[in-house]
């Protein structure tokens, strides 16, 4: 038997019959997934009644411009106490921000310091809030309430970033939203730490805080808190950040109150308002300073952080007037069991900051840089994945997302009239760190990550070689800290802590800043482990420009089977404070070497047992063979760069005792290289006829369009597969370990015949 | 009391002379060449006022302190020896690194953000100047690879090879087993002793800074290293000079920790940034003398505005890891916060909020503001306090710059009015309204961030434009009273003459006063304890080795302490020198719960979370005598206006049009004396503006205060 039903979208539904229907609906709902409305729109939103009263009556730009710099002192001084009081080592290493927000939700300042993705992303959540808890008659919105939230599903970087959300109210009347955000780091999930490489599902993840009531009247609620602390690894920071949360935001509205008091809430609501408008207007006007084109960038990611393969990140940036769109159709699809993907809220924020960091650093920090800018991609891919998508590693498409305007943008700013910045080849953008868990030598069960994500290999810029370690590709003026100080708090030590990696670097007439290697075990602890949840050991993270080298790809390298602490003891010269050294010499008897891609889950670390990685290079700017060979010579001095390499590379010719140039010969070795260029060269058309294929190569695990964007490919061999963009699927990978077992099994299957045979 | 106290700057070299009853301020310009000659001028110059010859004036005094930027402008300069460093095998590149961060250290915001022009600074020791020492200790002081000496003999001699005039040696958690690094400097002697010709200094990490952080720890060593030459020539001539003259105490060196002692007791560190600290314990000692509760010392010159905090109490406010020049290092220096906004500060128009923006750029002092007419084209703060009519075009600095009004007219009209759309004395309105409300706000964010409210505070004016933007600044902070200071052209001398001898010591620890785990409180006093007497015994030998009584050595200890793993790192002045119980320890605790929830908001305390102690301070001082200042207060007496020499048409921020306002001279000075705004007071060394609304009172010892609402009626 069939039960029959009616459509309750079709359109034959008189008017009587669909209001009827949505007050059913209405008052029916199972469950408040993320409202479609508010999480596919990135703009802010009109002026509200009260806006467009304050501000149609032309407000002194002068005297808004004084609660505009209240209003940064008061977001300066709620990071500050962020910063300082934060436990998680986010918090202490600068991966936090303050904001504030309209009534409406739409950002409007966030502390000058800080990562700016928090904040910005902060008001979809906001917007939930406003929309459905405030009318809710079991909710509702009250003086005093503070919502937390890390769903990223609602609006959210990843899970382990927690944000405090709290109305402020005058006079009975909402007239803004405050923020504070931190990234915590572990959050349950399945590994520790907070970013789970293995997960399979959401359910793994950890916690998936919609965001919803904690705070009553300024007080966390403890039934709640309780909760929230035994869903957790590390209770004692879930506790004390969520209070580190709260007390900033209740700064930050004695603060706000402190400006109504003195210069009325209509400057104050004006303000708000105006730093988005005048923030969007600005940023119109520089997007008409740019000639207007179309710029096409594609980026790869090399794995799922669980398997090797290929997967298209498809970038254009095209400017027209004061529009700019930017178009990422033709990426990958999402993966149904693999953290990876992201969602379409997460994605935007992090090309917008990317404009903030990179393209217009001097623009203040709200959600009307991207106002004007347009986001194309679709749906149920990588870069816009479905509510059932496992997201906590967004990061692995996100991290790209900050280098793809750089790419794109720096043509269109090198023939720009006016640059707010420099041309710049690619920051390295897969920040590499050690994810850890366990129980401490102080016996306190944690997990988190460490501050050497903070330090990632600048690009060359067109005038300079780019800086070394000198930031996170998603901030700034963040830290990579004090080893003494880690080494206090958690059973790790650092054999090698910084070590700038040689020859490892974007090459180029100005080469990229370097990344540097970190050799780590685990110490005082028995109970401990690592993971590292990246990508880039096979294929490049950040690209050269204008004929710059992209960076290397780095594995990550492992020596088990050894306590190395033993060695140190008995037989200290064996060791090598050198990643490439001790992996190339392998002199620690009974030691098992191995090299990895970057993608490594949680695994328990015996003591002494080391595991390296290094930090990467950004990408270079410009032929190497225009490289100052006095530039080379320098990088021969600093060791950053070795004396086969300069000759090879850079064509210079020099004395390796005094690293003095021979600029005759170097001219004569770089003329000869670039006739010898000319010599490989082909003409176009044969080139193109030759390197172009009507689809991946077929051993290859690839995902993304190939050439057209509507047809996007899946997988490799026979089971590869061609889906249409506009209906993508989700797809489902084989669990690695499955695979294993059934090789093994095989093994065991043929080795079981080869015995019967004998 | 009979003393000489000098701060030599980078373009003044000013003097300060108690001689008796009677004290006298002097300034000469600075000769960087020879720093004794600037020096001369300027005493001989006191000397000529108080009829006393210098030999004589110094074979009388007690002491003759100094405060100096010489530091600072070595650093500046890069003028120092080529520093080798060692550094534990694995932490070759910390320094270059600097933290990631180091990129932006020391600049203003803006440049912070951006990315693509991060550039770090030159470095103090490049990269070819660093060598690896195979040895390793880990956090808990245990040996986890021995000392390798072949191979330190082999980088040593390398770095000596390589030309290195210093050493430094950075060996990880060195704080903790310093024998690594003790034993490299015996093999380093063994090898170099210290009595050859052409022997090289060798600073040890731990003995610098006493606190754990390698990166922080290696650069003060570096900078202590890049300065000990130059300061060491630079000082040692200015004692020398000093010998020839007759004195025959030993001189006296200010530190950046607000204390002083004697060149053999002082490291090239400690004296960067001794200067604005000066001036901020001459605040300290004005507002214990005169009663004045909490105050914020503010001090505006051509290119910066200094802040610093002193609260009731003696909470003293360092900053621990201060950035100095480009480079955040190790030292517990008196918490100073510089801005900038100064009287050379460049306006310029904001396209983006349709309004005025300050700096960050500086005209600086050349080609300086465009009304100085040496080829400044830009608007500047000091150009709008001319057009708006408060400067004497005549008479400024003393007459020695002639200002050129037209010139700042210009810079107006060709930087400001058009964008604008307003006539160039409304921009220049518009200046000295975002000037004044960036310094307020500058100075809010300082105060609320350690949980004060400004209000609750007394402002004090001093540097070249304080007193001429101080009613600005105080009306954005509610703040009702203003001191300009006697002496406050040369308060940083004032305030050397004022210091006392000091020394702190500190040290790294981890001791956990609550395990919220285990539920245990501390009882491991002993060795607290042992620390603290350790951290004494250290302060104490300073002091005894300059001559100090022991029995007039006073000692403070500070705790930094903090909830759980957080990074807070408050400083807790206690009155406990040892403990010796659990309540002990109960009441530490409740010390600090009370200074953090005062800073943070109540409730924001987690004991839950466990209390640690990270660092024990020790402050060892012997207490010297100072200078009364107890008349600076404004007394009861009132005394009409003295009659006004001029008068000008000014303009003031929210007022139409502009204000016939009275000028008067020095006579004005004269205790008592009560002008109520608008007025202008030009003294030789510097010009009062009364705002409307704002009472003018002198009190005595040349003080000035600016008073309004109840307490102008006081």
């Amino acid at each position: 038997m069939t039960q029959q039903t009616i459509d309750i979208a079709a359109e034959s539904l008189s008017d009587d019959e669909r209001a009827l229907v949505d007050d059913f609906l209405r008052d029916n709902t199972l469950f408040l997934a993320p409202d479609r409305e508010i999480m596919r729109n990135h703009a802010h939103g009109p002026r509200s009644r009260d806006e467009e009263r304050v501000l149609s009556g032309e407000p002194d730009p002068h005297a808004l411009n004084l609660v505009r710099g209240r209003l940064y002192a008061a977001l300066d001084e709620t990071y500050d106490m962020v910063e300082q009081m934060g436990t998680a080592p986010g918090a202490k290493w600068g991966d936090l921000v303050t904001g504030i927000y309209t009534a409406r939700g739409d950002l409007s300042a966030i502390s000058p310091k800080g990562v700016v993705v928090f904040s910005g992303i902060c008001h979809y959540p906001i917007k939930f809030i406003a929309k459905y808890w405030a009318k809710d008659p079991t909710v509702g919105l009250s003086e005093g309430d503070g919502f937390i939230h890390n769903d990223s599903r609602y609006g959210n970087i990843h899970n382990t970033d927690q944000s405090m959300i709290m109305p402020v109210f005058h006079e009975g009347e909402l007239i803004c939203w405050v923020s504070s955000t931190i990234h915590e780091g572990e959050n349950g999930a399945c590994e520790p730490g907070g970013m789970p490489a293995a997960a399979e599902s959401k359910w793994d993840e950890g916690l998936k805080m919609s965001p919803f009531r904690i705070v009553e009247d300024f007080q966390i609620r403890r039934d709640l808190l309780t909760y929230l602390q035994n869903s957790v690894r590390d209770p004692k920071l879930q506790y004390e950040d969520i209070k580190v949360k709260l007390h900033a935001c209740v700064r930050l509205i004695e603060r706000i109150r402190a400006v109504i008091a003195k210069y009325g809430k209509d400057a104050f609501v004006g303000c708000l308002r105006k730093n988005i408008e005048d923030v969007d207007a600005e940023v119109r006007r520089r997007i008409r300073e740019m000639p207007d084109g179309t710029v096409r960038v594609q980026a790869f990611i090399d794995g799922t952080l669980r398997e090797n393969c290929l997967m298209k990140w498809n970038f254009s940036v095209t400017v027209k007037g004061e529009k700019m769109i930017l178009d990422c159709r033709g990426s990958c699809p999402e993966f149904t069991n693999r953290s990876i993907n992201t969602t379409l809220a997460s994605l935007k924020t992090c090309l917008a900051t990317s404009y903030l960091i990179y393209i217009w650093p001097d623009l203040p920090h709200n959600m009307a840089v991207f106002s004007p800018i347009e986001v194309l991609t679709d749906e149920n891919s990588l870069l816009d994945a479905s509510f059932d998508a496992p997201n906590a590693m967004s990061l692995t498409p996100l991290f790209k997302s900050f280098s793809m305007p750089i790419y794109a943008m720096a043509k269109f700013l090198y023939s720009a009239p006016k640059r707010y910045t420099s041309v710049y080849a690619s920051h390295f953008n897969q920040p590499f760190t050690f994810v850890y868990g366990g129980i401490t030598q102080h016996s306190e069960v944690t997990g988190n990550f460490c501050a050497d994500i903070n330090g990632n290999g600048g690009g060359a810029r067109f005038d300079r070689d780019g800086e070394h370690a000198v930031s996170p590709i998603f901030g700034y003026m963040c830290d990579t800290g004090e080893q003494e100080f880690n080494e206090e708090e958690l059973p790790v030590l650092r054999l090698v802590s910084q070590h700038l990696s040689k020859d490892r670097m974007g090459f180029g007439k100005y080469r990229g800043g370097l990344g540097y290697e970190q050799m780590i075990t685990a110490r005082d602890s028995d109970v401990w482990g690592f993971m590292t949840g990246g990508t880039g050991s096979f294929h490049p993270s950040a690209y050269g420009l204008f004929g710059g080298y992209g960076s290397p790809a780095y594995p990550l390298a492992k020596v088990k089977d050894v306590n190395v602490f033993d060695v140190l003891k008995s037989n200290p010269r064996q060791f090598r404070f050198d990643m490439v050294e001790l992996m190339n010499e392998q002199a620690l008897e009974g030691a098992t070497y191995g090299t990895y891609h970057m993608g490594m889950t949680f695994e328990p670390a015996a003591q002494g047992e080391v595991y390296m990685i290094c930090q990467g290079s950004g990408g270079g700017y410009g032929d190497v063979l225009e490289r100052d060979p006095e530039l080379v010579m320098k990088d021969v001095e600093e060791e950053l760069l070795s004396p086969d390499l300069a000759r090879e590379l850079y064509f210079v010719v020099f004395d390796e005792a005094t690293l003095i140039v021979d600029a005759a010969a170097t001219a004569a070795a770089r003329d000869a290289e670039r006739k010898a260029r000319l010599a490989r060269g082909r003409p176009y058309a044969e080139f193109v006829a030759d390197w172009c294929t009507a689809e991946p190569p077929e051993d290859l695990p690839y995902y993304g369009s190939w050439d057209d964007p509507k047809v996007i490919w899946a997988g490799q061999g026979e089971t590869r597969r061609q889906l249409d963009a506009d209906t993508l699927a989700g797809i489902m990978m084989p669990n690695p370990k499955d695979l294993r077992i059934a090789e093994l099994e095989a093994e065991i299957a043929e080795l079981k015949r080869r015995q019967a045979g004998a | 009391m009979k003393r000489v106290a000098v701060d030599i700057g980078g373009t003044f070299t000013d003097c300060f002379v108690v001689w008796g009853d009677r004290s006298v301020q002097r300034k000469a310009l600075t000769t960087h060449h020879n720093l004794a000659l600037g020096f001369n001028e300027a005493l001989d110059t006191a000397c000529q006022e108080l009829a006393v010859g210098r030999e004589a004036l110094l074979s009388e005094v007690d002491s003759v302190r100094y405060a100096t930027t010489l530091g600072t402008n070595a650093l500046i300069e890069r003028k120092g020896p080529k520093v080798g460093l060692l550094v534990t095998a694995g932490f070759k590149s910390t320094v270059p690194i600097a933290r990631g961060r180091g990129y932006g250290e020391g600049l203003d915001p803006v440049a912070q953000m951006d990315i693509p022009n991060a550039d770090r600074p030159d470095p103090l020791v490049p990269i070819p100047m660093i060598r690896q020492v195979r040895e390793r200790i880990d956090y808990k002081g245990a040996v986890v690879m021995g000392l390798d000496e072949d191979d330190l003999r082999c980088q040593v001699r390398s770095l000596v090879d390589a030309g290195a005039e210093a050493l430094v040696v950075l060996l990880t958690n060195s704080v903790v087993n310093p024998s690594h690094e003790l034993r490299v400097r015996e093999v380093f002697l063994e090898d170099y002793p210290a009595h050859m010709l052409g022997a090289i200094p060798m600073v040890l990490s731990h003995q610098v800074a006493g606190r754990k952080g390698e990166y922080v720890r290696g650069m003060s060593a570096i900078i202590d290293a890049f300065l000990h030459k130059v300061m060491y020539h630079g000082l040692g001539s200015l004692e020398l000079n000093l010998r020839n003259a007759g004195y025959r105490r030993p001189m006296l060196v200010v530190h950046n920790s607000g204390g002083m002692a004697q060149l053999n007791s002082t490291d090239a560190l400690q004296t960067v940034h001794s200067g604005p600290v000066s001036g901020i314990a001459a605040s300290e000692h004005l507002a214990a003398q005169g009663l004045l509760g909490n105050v914020v010392a503010t001090d505006m010159g051509g290119t910066s505005f200094d802040i610093g905090i002193v609260v009731e109490g003696g909470v003293k406010h360092y900053d621990f890891n201060p950035v100095i020049e480009r480079w955040m290092v190790s030292v517990p220096m008196v918490h100073l916060v510089t801005l900038g906004a100064g009287g050379g500060s460049i306006a310029s128009f904001d396209r983006m909020y349709d309004t005025v923006r300050i700096g960050p750029e500086s005209a600086g002092s050349d080609p300086g503001p465009a009304c100085y007419d040496r080829g400044g084209l830009n608007p500047t703060v000091t150009d709008a306090d001319l057009m708006l009519g408060y400067l004497d075009p005549d008479n400024y600095a003393d007459g020695h710059i002639r200002l050129n009004a037209r010139r700042a007219t210009m810079a107006f009209e060709d930087g400001l009015c058009d964008e604008l759309d307003v006539d160039p004395v409304d921009a220049a309105r518009l200046v000295k309204q975002t000037v004044d409300a960036n310094m307020a706000n500058g100075i809010a964010a300082e105060l609320r961030a350690r949980g004060y409210d400004p209000r609750d505070f007394t402002m004090l004016a001093y540097g070249g434009n304080g007193p001429l933007h101080a009613c600005g600044v105080a009306r954005n902070l509610d703040i009702d009273a203003i001191l300009a200071p006697p002496f406050s052209s040369v308060f940083s001398a004032c305030g050397a003459g004022n210091m006392h001898q000091m020394h702190i010591h500190e040290m790294s620890t981890y001791l956990v006063l609550f395990d919220s785990v285990a539920q245990a409180v501390f009882s491991d006093f002993r060795r607290f304890n042992g620390i603290v007497e350790a951290l004494e015994a250290r302060g104490r030998e300073d002091l005894l080795r300059q001559g100090m009584p022991e029995s007039a050595i006073e000692y403070r200890l500070e705790l930094d302490m903090r909830y759980g793993n957080q990074r807070v790192e408050t400083a807790v002045a206690t009155e406990l020198s040892r403990l010796e119980s659990v309540s002990d320890v109960l009441r530490l605790m409740e010390q600090f719960h009370r200074s953090y929830g005062q800073r943070f908001g109540e409730g924001s305390q987690a004991p839950e979370a466990g209390v640690r102690i990270n660092t024990i301070r020790v402050r060892a001082s012997v207490s010297l005598d100072t200078v009364d200042f107890s008349d600076i207060l404004p007394g009861d007496a009132r005394l009409p206006p003295p009659e006004a020499v001029g008068e000008r048409a000014c303009h003031f921020v929210g007022v139409e049009g502009a204000l016939a306002t009275p000028i008067y001279d020095e006579a004005a000075l004269r205790p008592g004396t009560t002008i109520n705004g608008p007025a202008v007071v030009t003294t030789r060394f510097t010009t009062y503006l009364v705002e409307p609304g704002w009472q003018y009172r002198a009190a005595g010892q040349g003080a000035v205060w600016f008073l309004r609402g109840e307490r102008a009626a006081a």
